[in-house]
């Protein structure tokens, strides 16, 4: 009996030596984010600790920085993924400081529960990339990311200018409820409406999810037949409200996404080939990370505090070119 | 499954070598895997990193709150039951904490009890409805599962909630952020002792007391314990009592590590908690396992994820393994019976 386990473990052992990769680098820490040491010679590992990558936007992300990452040879990234549990993020980050990494990206999963780990290593002298989403407080090197509640209040304002100018009934499929994204998204897009005639009658949770933002969306045409459009916030669940509406003979209906992700089975291609009306491009920031890491650590450079991507209406006119530019670009 | 007769024998220690050498599987487990990420450690300076404190101790706060979890779970195995709702009932606790010490009217005391009794009543609830409408514990808890989390949503008003410190309105009393603090020289995580303290307590509550025999009688053969006059209906209802409780108390502690109530938070952690109790030796089928096994158990997946991550393994293939431990776990399970009787 000892011997089967002990047998299993040598296994889990070698699968261990098979795949991991030892990591020399160490540094004595220094000022607050600031790195211990910095030039073109030395070797640096980096930390990447992602919320979830179950989900494709947040997958990308990841690419992003790998294929950025791989075009600059003193660069090693560690990459960690804590399946959308803060708790596991907490950890992650703890173990990217126990390894001594040179410096830190992290895509939170909520900000209040990472921010004391961000600090940890902040307060460390390792510089701090926060993606996506913030933490609380100023306690990190550089925040990459687009701002909710303006791709919201863009999107309202397409509603309000071109898709719906005299008004009409709309439906909403919405995030994940209690995330801050879906909050966000929901909060522009009333500013963004603001003023006109166009009232959201029925507003669902889709859980970002395509399964999800079908069955809600077949919820809300059973109960509401006449709306006029979809404000889905994001891609994946306005595809599934575009099976909903065909199931219920309303094939031309107009539904827009947000994410914009440039991936086969991404919005830039639902808009191209005509299921989106419309999604705004929600950039990833993989590679403005990799890109102002090594401004800090190879050029030994300030970087700004804020670094706000913009976003991009996208429609069939510039789906096609978008796509392309995306994929060559990086 | 086993004869009331022979439980005696198990619960025991010292019987021959056998049974503690099976009864203590992940103990042996826990040693094997501790070993394996020393010799795999990375090193610097030459030094482990692995066996560094700070990273031991990282090790059992991580596992902290699935481990106090995996108690609870392991009390409602040992009956031939299972509870789903854990993970749910935790971000109830979490958001219910936040909520409380960040609005008006309530200190620290009264709001951890509060949240404390909400878990308990929660789980006696579910205990109540499992025997007296004679529905299977897992189709009760995964109803339970919904409604916690469906509760957690409401009482956050779908938001996650954060917790600031200090003495002004709106803020929690600092003494609550003590929890994601260490001591002893800033090296021993408070949520650690606390799964210690739990851990304790269960073991002692499984070693001395009348109800340890009656947990076990009910879990070995119910029949036969009902009829040799063990209060079967009330020992189930307590001991689903007993895991909503600490299931609370883990949201609690969640709360205090993260700052933050989250009404998402702790999804999919009862299959964590049921892992480590599989893991731990102790039969799904109820009557036989011990909370000295589950506690090896969390500690071993612990051991494991960390030295995985300092390994840089690929997330995924860590998965992989951590599924590979527990099938070989619930294996040596199997072959058990065999072997001692």
């Amino acid at each position: 009996m000892r011997n089967s386990r002990a047998l299993a473990v040598a296994g889990a052992c070698l699968l261990l030596a098979a795949c991991g990769t030892t990591s020399e680098n160490s540094g004595t820490p220094g000022a607050q984010g600031a790195p211990s040491s910095c030039g073109p010679d030395g070797q640096y590992t980096i930390g990447m600790s992602q919320a979830n990558v179950a989900e494709p936007y947040r997958q990308r992300m990841d690419d992003d920085i790998r294929a950025a990452a791989a075009a600059v040879p003193q660069f090693t990234v560690n990459f960690a993924d804590a399946a959308q549990d803060n708790s596991k993020q907490v950890e992650q980050v703890d173990n990217f400081l126990t390894q001594q990494i040179d410096l830190l990206i992290i895509s939170p999963n909520e900000a209040t529960p990472l921010t004391a780990p961000v600090k940890r290593a902040y307060d460390k002298g390792i510089p701090v990339l926060v993606l996506d989403r913030k933490v609380d407080g100023e306690a990190y090197t550089s925040f990459i990311g687009a701002d909710n509640v303006d791709i919201g209040r863009q999107a309202g304002e397409y509603y309000k200018n071109v898709l719906l100018p005299e008004g009409g009934k709309i439906g909403e499929l919405r995030g994940l409820a209690g995330s801050t994204p879906a909050k966000e998204r929901h909060d522009g897009f009333v500013q963004g409406i603001a003023g006109s005639d166009i009232e959201i009658v029925a507003a669902q949770d889709g859980d970002w999810l395509r399964d999800k933002g079908q069955q809600q969306a077949d919820a809300i045409l059973k109960a509401n037949p006449d709306i006029q459009a979809i404000y889905s916030h994001n891609d994946p669940m306005g595809e599934g409200a575009r099976i909903a509406a065909a199931d219920a003979g309303r094939g031309d209906l107009p539904i827009t996404g947000i994410d914009g992700l440039p991936i086969e089975s991404g919005g830039l291609k639902a808009v191209e080939q005509g299921r989106l009306s419309a999604t705004f491009i929600y950039p990833t920031g993989g590679a403005e990370a990799i890109d102002t890491a090594e401004r800090i650590l190879i050029d030994c450079g300030q970087v700004p505090k804020t670094q706000t991507l913009p976003t991009k209406l996208i429609t069939q006119a510039n789906a096609a070119e978008t796509y392309a530019e995306l994929n060559n670009g990086s | 499954m086993t004869k009331v007769a022979e439980l005696p024998d198990l619960n025991r220690p010292g019987n021959g070598l056998l049974v503690p050498l099976f009864r203590f599987q992940s103990l042996f487990g826990l040693v094997l895997v501790f070993i394996a990420a020393v010799v795999f450690s990375p090193t610097r300076r030459g030094e482990l990193v692995f066996l560094d404190s700070g990273n031991l101790f990282n090790v059992v706060r991580s596992m902290s709150e699935i481990g106090i979890l995996a108690v609870g779970m392991t009390l409602v195995v040992l009956i031939g039951g299972i509870d789903l709702s854990v993970g749910s009932v935790l971000g109830l606790a979490s958001v219910g904490v936040a909520v409380l010490l960040t609005g008006p009217g309530f200190g620290l005391v009264p709001a951890v009890l509060l949240v404390l009794a909400i878990g308990l009543g929660f789980g006696l609830l579910q205990g109540f409805a499992i025997t007296s409408f004679g529905i299977q514990a897992f189709i009760v808890t995964l109803a339970g599962m919904q409604i916690a989390r469906g509760l957690a949503r409401i009482w956050s008003g779908g938001q996650g909630v954060s917790i600031t410190y200090g003495g002004g309105p709106g803020q929690a009393p600092v003494v609550f952020s003590l929890l994601g603090e260490r001591t002893f020289n800033g090296l021993v995580p408070i949520p650690a002792l606390i799964f210690a303290v739990v851990a304790v307590l269960a073991v002692v509550l499984l070693r001395v007391s009348a109800f340890s025999r009656h947990v076990y009688a009910v879990g070995g053969n119910e029949k036969a314990a009902r009829l040799s006059g063990v209060p079967v209906k009330r020992v189930k209802i307590i001991v689903f009592g007993l895991c909503g409780l600490l299931a609370a108390l883990a949201g609690i502690v969640h709360a205090g590590q993260l700052n933050f109530g989250g009404p998402n938070d702790g999804a999919m952690y009862e299959l964590d908690a049921i892992a480590a109790v599989v893991i731990g030796g102790t039969s799904l089928m109820g009557g036989r396992g011990s909370v000295v096994g589950t506690v090896a158990g969390a500690l071993l997946v612990g051991v494991l994820r960390n030295i995985l991550a300092l390994r840089n393994v690929d997330a995924n293939v860590q998965l992989l393994v951590i599924g590979l431990v527990i099938v070989l776990a619930a294996s040596l399970q199997r072959m058990r019976p065999a072997s001692v009787s």
